[in-house]
């Protein structure tokens, strides 16, 4: 799991940033670059999925069962086919084309990623602004509860609640959901209850603002910057334990072409097919860094406190 | 002494607040002990008699009655698949987690100091740069694929590391505590010792790169950050060199908020024990976690969660502790 | 960082030259051994903890390589005329690892303690078939309460190990657990749960004095930990792994392969329910499946493709009764049904992942052929322990894959319990299925209940009421010096491996 969480949540808490890590105008503007690449392939091949893949990512032949890349395979004999590069990437233990699992992979994990972090986010922003902006018991129950979710082994709890939820693509959302929502409420709860006390929010009560309206108005702006950096991280980790999952056989099924499925699946045949899996580490690696550099890049942009 | 009473008190109630939400979560899993062990052929009074023997017949809330009844004399109940009391278990196998544990976050932090002293006394925008980009690399894997891609390397270019359990059953070691590393040295058979660390020494890499990276992050930004303070300055024009003010004034004055600030990490890589421990074969509790959700020894699993759990909270209220002392923002907050 | 584990290897090869001598077999196995009471509990009904059991107790009576029977801690048994007492003789000259004999006594407790509700042994249904036991020398004889043709076929099976009465009555069972004895050919040395128990060679074995003095068990639930340890030379010799591996491991130099059908079988269940009920579309989903292709390409040849729940080495197998693989019959079936590939039958089929080789990526085939003709499955991955629940409530999918290991080979262990409807375990629940069953449970001439039973297979196949699929392969990896013989009944048993 990625520890990038509590770093942004530390400096949350410390109110905008303690400017531990500084980062340069030049550093960020790699980041932001880079980030846009990754996530923007990914979006293209999420979006556009249907039409740029060669083949059904889930028609399975057995007579083409790993076959290695276009540029390796020098047996096209054996396979009774004539251009290589129908399969561009190569096939798995199926016979499944291992670039059409790629790109169809890509849209799974921006379903995962983007359900899993509204759902996480708004879960988090809802009770972490009610604790912090009202105080109380109100902040005393919901804190209760987030120190009860943060003391559960989260992959641990993440296999045991799929095995309870049985394994979908909806119920590995709900699971991830679930277990994350507290990164959000922590978050937003100590920047509100640290707003709360400034003036401007005095000065809105006074001319007669309500509750909600000060809070959305007033006060979630203020916490927008941090939340956007949060909200691509929670994507990043979405995608991991969906991996993690489908690495203890669990995770979505009915053949669906995710990158976890790819990767449990390439590592049984890793000696004989490494391509099976090495595509989809790398797709996984490369968006995991994509959606860092996108964070960090955008907190840089977003908040002032760290841009002066 | 009255904070520490409310401390205490806090503990337990989240403890019984993790008790209760694990015992009713695992109560709605499919699937239970008994489903394990009926044999084809069995009839449904073998499976009440069975149920009837496991104390499985109950209401949910009784049988969480029953079981805190006991819990309140530490009594967790018997494992359904070793046969033995659940506390047992975890004592015999806790110390195994947590010298991996603690070796992997002396790995993380020998890393994570190296690396952010190199960056900040190269002072060059390449050298940073690389050292970013390692960081983010290795905190963009999770530690699972970490210990996937170690598995083969070993079986790639060097077969002469293990690649599971703590060390070679061939050898015969006799030890008094199930504490091996820190006996091994503590009773100065370095033989031994370096038999230990070369077993652990793959997994424990595994879980705590994600972690070495996540410092480093935090103590390059605090180590650059105290390099700009005047008494840098004021040691600089006394002709101290740089690597002396970095390893000198910067690093002092940088570890305390960088502890602060990482302790809370510690959880993320005690927490990814249960997958590295089952890839290398590591007898911990992680491990044992597994074995018992995939057997459904409802015992074992409540009592590991609540062990994982009270060293969350520990560690949670020790890093709170370390903010609250770093920061002294925070001393007057509330 | 790369010299330091240069160095920490350099160390580490010269303990392992120290230690890895002939004398050791170190097997890296692929289940954990959690208790040491082999007659209760989660493990007792694990087929692939067996080895280890086997290797350290004695059943009462005992396994060839063949499946055929052979004497164990009993020399003779049997039935009186009427079937209404058993005897049993108990061996001479066999002792416990703590030096006492083991005694008629001990063989009486055994079978009572088996055959007790509060024990909580899975199989007391059958073990309290026997009673009012009595003693005379080393002949056991009992009451037959209710008669069951298999019993002593059971006793070679699972939870059928004699443990000592002195010994377990003093110790109690968690002593037991900590510090267990048997009689079988190995003494218990060190066990470190989750992760290895060493045995020692027992020098008052009675049967053939295992070759060697010194077996490991490693406990490797991971594939591909089990293929790193004998690929880097840390173990002798592994199984249960994946087809590729083992094509791979066995062509390396240093290592040889061996492999065996077992007892196990891969089937799908099918549950007479919904789209289920039309007989045209189970029989369509039969014939459309290519078990051939299957084992061929996907199981690379490691596979024996079976078309009732019989193996070829099971009592009731007969290779009279086939399903063929016709998929322009499925279609015809289908569409007397008023199906087609464009309007094809749908329904859920669920399977396990990885738990047997292929598993799932057997089923993803299936689906695929059955697509072809017309049938759209949605695949459903479940745990076993969901499965055994679902198995239990009679609630599985309309179809659903799963193993069925039988290592006694009888017809009641694999068609009896699997389609009997009032077998928790049965998934097919039809009176026509049971008026043939029925009988057969109490039938006390051989040959007519293996004959029944075939007629019930072939009915069964006729009707396509299962899907049986194929036996599976066991695939055994060990090094050069080695020989291995392996065991249909699926057991590495370290006593069956020698150096040569």
């Amino acid at each position: 799991m990625s520890s990038v969480e509590s770093l942004s949540l530390e400096k949350g808490r410390g109110g905008g940033g303690t400017g531990l890590e500084r980062s340069t105008e030049k550093i960020s503007l790699l980041r932001m670059v880079f980030g846009c690449a990754a996530i923007g392939s990914l979006l293209i091949a999420a979006l556009f999925a249907p039409w740029i893949a060669p083949h059904d990512p889930t028609l399975d032949d057995l007579f083409l069962i790993n076959m290695p890349p276009a540029w390796l395979n020098d047996d096209l004999a054996y396979f009774g086919i004539e251009d290589a590069w129908a399969y561009p990437l190569g096939t798995d233990s199926l016979g499944r084309d291992v670039a059409s699992r790629l790109i169809y992979g890509a849209r799974l994990a921006v379903i995962v990623g983007v359900s899993v972090a509204c759902l996480a986010a708004l879960a988090g922003v809802i009770l972490g602004a009610l604790a912090g902006f009202y105080g109380g018991w109100i902040d005393n129950v919901i804190s209760r509860i987030v120190d009860v979710w943060l003391s559960f082994p989260p992959v641990l709890l993440s296999i045991i609640l799929v095995a309870m939820l049985g394994t979908t693509l909806t119920s590995v959302i709900i699971v991830v959901a679930v277990i994350d929502w507290t990164r959000f409420a922590r978050v937003v709860r100590a920047d509100v209850l640290q707003q709360r006390s400034r003036d401007y929010i005095d000065a809105a009560r006074i001319t007669g603002g309500s509750d909600l309206s000060i809070l959305i108005r007033e006060v979630l702006p203020n916490v927008l910057p941090l939340l956007v950096t949060l909200f691509f991280f929670e994507i990043g980790i979405a995608v991991t334990v969906e991996t993690i999952l489908s690495f203890v056989s669990l995770s979505v099924s009915s053949g669906a072409a995710t990158w976890g499925d790819m990767i449990a699946e390439g590592r049984r045949v890793i000696n004989e097919a490494w391509w099976v899996m090495a595509f989809p580490v790398g797709a996984l690696v490369i968006t995991i860094l994509g959606l860092n550099a996108m964070g960090d890049a955008l907190r840089f942009y977003l908040d002032p406190v760290l841009r002066k | 002494m009255a904070r520490l009473l409310v401390t205490i008190g806090s503990i337990f109630l989240t403890l019984l607040g993790v008790s209760v939400v694990i015992f009713v979560i695992l109560r709605l899993v499919p699937g239970d002990p008994i489903s394990m062990m009926l044999p084809p052929g069995a009839t449904d009074e073998v499976r009440a008699n069975l149920e009837r023997l496991y104390g499985l017949d109950k209401s949910i809330p009784a049988q969480y009655v029953i079981w805190l009844r006991n819990v309140a004399w530490l009594d967790f109940g018997m494992s359904t698949q070793f046969r033995l009391p659940v506390m047992e278990i975890i004592l015999d196998r806790l110390p195994a987690t947590l010298e991996l544990v603690l070796l992997a976050s002396l790995i993380a932090l020998v890393l994570a100091f190296a690396f952010s002293i190199l960056a900040v006394w190269l002072q060059e925008d390449s050298a940073t740069l690389a050292i970013d980009g390692l960081a983010g690399l290795a905190q963009a894997i999770p530690d699972f694929l970490w210990a996937l891609i170690f598995i083969l390397a070993v079986t790639l270019f060097a077969p002469m590391m293990p690649v599971s359990g703590r060390f070679d059953p061939r050898t015969a070691q006799e030890f008094a505590t199930n504490f091996y590393l820190l006996e091994s040295l503590v009773t100065l058979r370095l033989d031994a010792f370096a038999e230990l660390v070369r077993y652990a020494v793959l997994p424990a890499l595994a879980l705590g790169l994600p972690l070495a990276a996540g410092i480093t992050r935090v103590l390059k930004g605090a180590l650059e950050e105290a390099m700009a303070q005047d008494y840098v300055m004021l040691a600089q024009t006394k002709g101290k060199s740089r690597l002396a003010i970095v390893l000198g004034e910067a690093l002092r004055n940088a570890m305390i908020p960088t502890i602060a600030l990482t302790s809370v990490q510690l959880t993320f890589l005690i927490g990814g024990t249960v997958l590295i421990e089952r890839q290398f074969s590591w007898p911990g509790i992680g491990s044992t976690a597994i074995s018992a959700v995939i057997n459904r020894d409802l015992p074992l699993i409540q009592g590991i969660v609540l062990v994982f759990a009270l060293i969350f909270i520990l560690i949670n209220l020790a890093s709170n502790e370390l903010y609250r002392a770093a920061d002294p923002r925070l001393r007057t907050a509330r | 960082m790369k010299k330091l584990l240069g160095l920490l290897a350099g160390t580490a090869l010269a303990t392992n030259v120290a230690f890895a001598d002939d004398s050791t077999l170190t097997i890296a196995y692929n289940v954990s051994l959690p208790s040491w009471d082999a007659t209760v509990g989660v493990s007792a009904v694990n087929p692939t903890i067996q080895s280890i059991y086997k290797s350290v107790y004695d059943q009462y009576i005992d396994q060839n390589p063949d499946l055929s029977f052979r004497p164990g801690l009993l020399t003779e048994w049997g039935w009186n005329e009427d079937r209404s007492k058993v005897f049993m003789v108990v061996r001479e000259g066999a002792s416990w690892h703590d030096g006492a004999p083991v005694t008629p006594a001990d063989v009486v407790w055994s079978l009572e303690r088996a055959g007790k509700e509060e024990t909580g042994n899975p199989i007391q249904f059958l073990w309290s078939t026997l009673g009012n036991f009595t003693v005379d020398g080393n002949r056991i004889e009992a009451d037959v309460l209710r008669f069951d043709p298999t019993i002593f076929k059971w006793m070679a099976f699972l939870t059928a190990y004699v443990l000592p009465k002195d010994y377990y009555t003093e110790v109690g069972a968690e002593g037991f657990e900590k510090a267990p004895i048997g009689s079988g050919p190995y003494v218990v040395d060190e066990y470190v749960a989750n992760s290895f128990v060493r045995l020692k060679r027992y020098d008052g074995y009675w049967g053939d004095a295992p070759e060697f003095e010194t077996v490991i068990f490693k406990f490797l639930p991971d594939a591909s930990a089990r293929v790193a340890e004998v690929e880097t030379g840390a173990s002798d010799i592994t199984l249960e792994i994946p087809y590729e591996e083992y094509d791979r491991l066995a062509a390396k130099d240093g290592l040889n392969g061996v492999t065996t059908p077992v007892s196990d079988i891969g089937m799908i269940f099918i549950n007479d329910v919904g789209v289920m009920e039309d007989a045209n579309v189970r029989k369509a989903a039969a014939h459309a499946i290519n078990k051939d292709l299957i084992v061929d390409r996907l199981l690379r040849g490691y596979g024996v493709p079976i078309d009732t729940l019989q193996a070829p080495q099971y009592a009731a197998f007969t290779a009279e009764t086939t399903v063929a693989y016709d998929p322009e019959k499925s279609k015809e079936l289908l569409a007397a049904s008023g199906y087609s590939p464009d309007n094809p039958v749908k329904f859920k089929i669920q399977t396990t992942r990885g738990f047997k080789p292929k598993d799932y990526e057997m089923i993803q085939a299936v689906t695929g052929m059955w697509k072809r003709v017309g049938i759209e499955a949605e695949i459903e991955v479940y745990e076993i322990a969901k499965h055994f629940d679902l198995r239990a409530r009679d609630a599985l999918a309309p179809a659903a894959f799963y193993n069925w290991g039988n290592s006694i080979g009888d017809p009641s262990t694999s068609t009896g319990f699997s389609m009997f409807g009032p077998s928790p375990h049965s998934t097919w629940d039809t009176e026509d299925v049971d008026a043939m069953i029925g009988p057969l449970w109490g039938e006390e001439d051989e040959d007519a209940r293996i004959a029944g039973y075939q007629r019930v297979d072939a009915y069964i196949a006729e009707n396509a009421m299962v899907i049986p699929l194929l036996q599976f392969v066991q695939p055994i990896i060990y090094r050069d010096g080695l020989s291995v013989t392996p065991h249909v009944a699926n057991f590495l048993l370290p006593q069956n491996v020698s150096s040569n």
